[in-house]
């Protein structure tokens, strides 16, 4: 007997059906090849610092009152000077604004300083990377004073009547000089009597500033704290905060920059996590001044510079935050009761 | 097929460029300036964890590298300590890395220098954020040329969500960020 041949798979389907196959198949492929999504790296694999970001609201203390917007590339450094006029450095000028943040007056400068202070009678100091340059109340360079050397990185200036402080992050010192550019002595030498190590400054972070009875007190970054210095350079007292917590001073090297309030606390700024804060003179935490929000900077930016630039208490006692990637100064108050939310 | 077996296209594609490697260790050892390859921006690098998942070498071929000039030798290591490391030592519990390729040695009060075990290192960039957030940025992922099979297109190029990479001629391939004055924002 002859059998019929046995029919395949293709001979039993009809020939729209297979087109549909194909097309189907083929759509298949395409969007495998072009839609393979590589798994998320696992959290070995990651760093989060949003976890280390988060302020309570409970915690802030201080609220942002005036915003006042610079007319002024790359804004570096901020001063206040007795009479109550801020002064603002950045790119070939310094600007003058009145308390509410008009600008009075502007004078041309060459380069960008780096560190600004005003003298009781209205000089302006500027460090000008390893030097200083000191100009009269009306902008006219005065004098230009000996470099620091190759190393010198000037990263603040503190002034009072008799005597000039400069910090000098690339040399780990702070020279004290008169006003006609001579210097005194030089602070940072070990003294193991004391404790002192001398300053530690991983990074171009060093600042100094007069606390409200004109004590002076310099940032020792890798320490994470501050410490009173008779002008001589003699430790007095220090304190320091290391750690990642809100109370303390987190990363390798902070805080960047400080400024004192009438009442003795001190108002701080940190880089890595982004934030301004304020300490009691027994060196408790008052609260959070401005969060890493608030600063624009989340922390998970590629970059190893903070977005403050420098920090400065008015005559009003209120904070100013000088942010440089945002050209303009922030302005804080404390709260008031009606302020916090429940 | 078990699940064992399944070759799937990654590990197609890693059988193949361990084919290949012999031919990019021979193009690493006889640069010419029309070889061109792949080099990561870290200017440009978010640290998102994908140069250590989405080589097809594994371990990948970026490595974490040392700029020891821009480094600040800190006790509290950014890039060494786990942000909320109870110590400053070298206790596994306290470190950053997944795999302890960052060795720390002490060199004098309160200094200590960070080097990088290539051998271990998997290229994740935890350090390297790290660094970054509370450091100088000295810590830095970089594809290594004498290991990258130099794919013609690099699937951890593809992945990239900072787009980071780009084709550099691989005699000069390395493009660290350094301190050269003026080079750096100045607070
Ligand atoms: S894939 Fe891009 S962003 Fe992610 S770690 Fe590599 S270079 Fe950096
Ligand atoms: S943390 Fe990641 S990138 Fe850094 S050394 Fe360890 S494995 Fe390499
Ligand atoms: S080209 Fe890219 S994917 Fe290929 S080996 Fe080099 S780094 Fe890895």
């Amino acid at each position: 007997m002859q059998q019929e041949p046995t029919k395949g798979i293709s001979g039993r389907l009809p020939a729209r059906l297979w087109a549909v196959l194909t097309v189907a198949v083929v759509a298949l492929v395409v969007v495998i090849a072009t839609t393979e999504k590589r798994t998320e790296p696992g959290a070995s694999y990651k760093l989060d610092l949003k976890p280390f970001t988060k302020v309570d609201d409970k915690d802030v203390a201080f609220r942002q009152t005036a915003r006042f917007a610079l007319n002024l590339d790359d804004p570096s450094a901020l001063a206040v000077a007795d009479s109550g006029t801020v002064y603002v450095a950045g790119k070939d000028a310094v600007l003058l604004l009145d308390a509410e943040g008009h600008e009075t007056a502007r004078h041309a400068v060459k380069g960008t300083p780096d560190a600004m202070a005003v003298a009781p009678d209205g000089r302006i100091l500027l460090g000008m990377r390893n030097h200083v340059e000191l100009l009269d109340a009306t902008g006219k360079l005065l004098a230009a004073w000996k470099d620091l050397g190759e190393r010198g990185y000037i990263t603040s200036i503190a002034a009072n009547a008799d005597n000039v402080f400069v910090a000098d992050a690339g040399n780990r010192v702070v020279m004290r000089y008169d006003y006609g550019g001579n210097v005194l002595n030089e602070m940072g030498q070990r003294d193991l009597k004391r404790e002192f190590e001398g300053f530690v400054v991983p990074s171009p972070y060093f600042d100094a500033a007069f606390d409200q009875s004109g004590e002076l007190w310099i940032v020792n970054p890798g320490r994470h704290g501050l410490e009173n210095h008779r002008p001589t350079g003699e430790l007095v007292s220090s304190w320091y905060k290391p750690g990642m917590d809100l109370y303390s001073f987190c990363g390798c090297c902070n805080p960047t920059h400080i400024a004192f309030r009438s009442d003795g606390s001190v108002v701080t700024a940190e880089k890595g996590i982004n934030r301004v804060k304020v300490y009691a003179p027994d060196n408790t935490l008052i609260g959070v001044v401005a969060t890493p929000d608030d600063l624009h900077a989340p922390s998970d930016e590629n970059d190893s510079h903070s977005p403050v630039k420098d920090l400065a208490v008015d005559k009003k006692d209120r904070i100013l935050i000088l942010v440089g990637p945002m050209k303009a100064i922030l302005v804080y108050e404390p709260k008031t009761p009606g302020d916090r939310k429940p | 097929m078990s699940k064992e077996n399944k070759l799937g296209r990654r590990d197609f594609i890693r059988a193949a460029a361990a084919v290949a490697a012999g031919g990019g260790a021979w193009m690493v050892s006889h640069p010419n300036e029309q070889a061109f390859g792949w080099q990561l921006d870290p200017r440009k690098c978010q640290q998102c964890g994908r140069c250590a998942t989405s080589c097809v070498l594994s371990p990948s071929a970026v490595k974490c590298v040392h700029a020891f000039e821009m480094c600040g030798y800190c006790d509290l290591c950014g890039g060494y300590l786990q942000p909320g490391a109870k110590a400053q030592d070298s206790g596994a519990e306290n470190e950053l890395c997944p795999v302890a390729a960052l060795k720390r040695t002490y060199v004098e009060a309160p200094f200590y220098q960070y080097t990088i075990n290539a051998d271990l290192c998997i290229g994740c960039g935890k350090c390297v954020k790290g660094c970054n957030a509370f450091g100088n940025g000295s810590l830095q992922l970089q594809v290594k040329q004498e290991l990258c099979v130099h794919c013609n297109d690099c699937s951890i190029a593809r992945d990239c969500p900072a787009q980071a990479y780009q084709r550099v001629p691989i005699a000069k391939a390395y493009m660290l960020k350094t301190l050269e004055k003026g080079s750096e924002p100045t607070k």
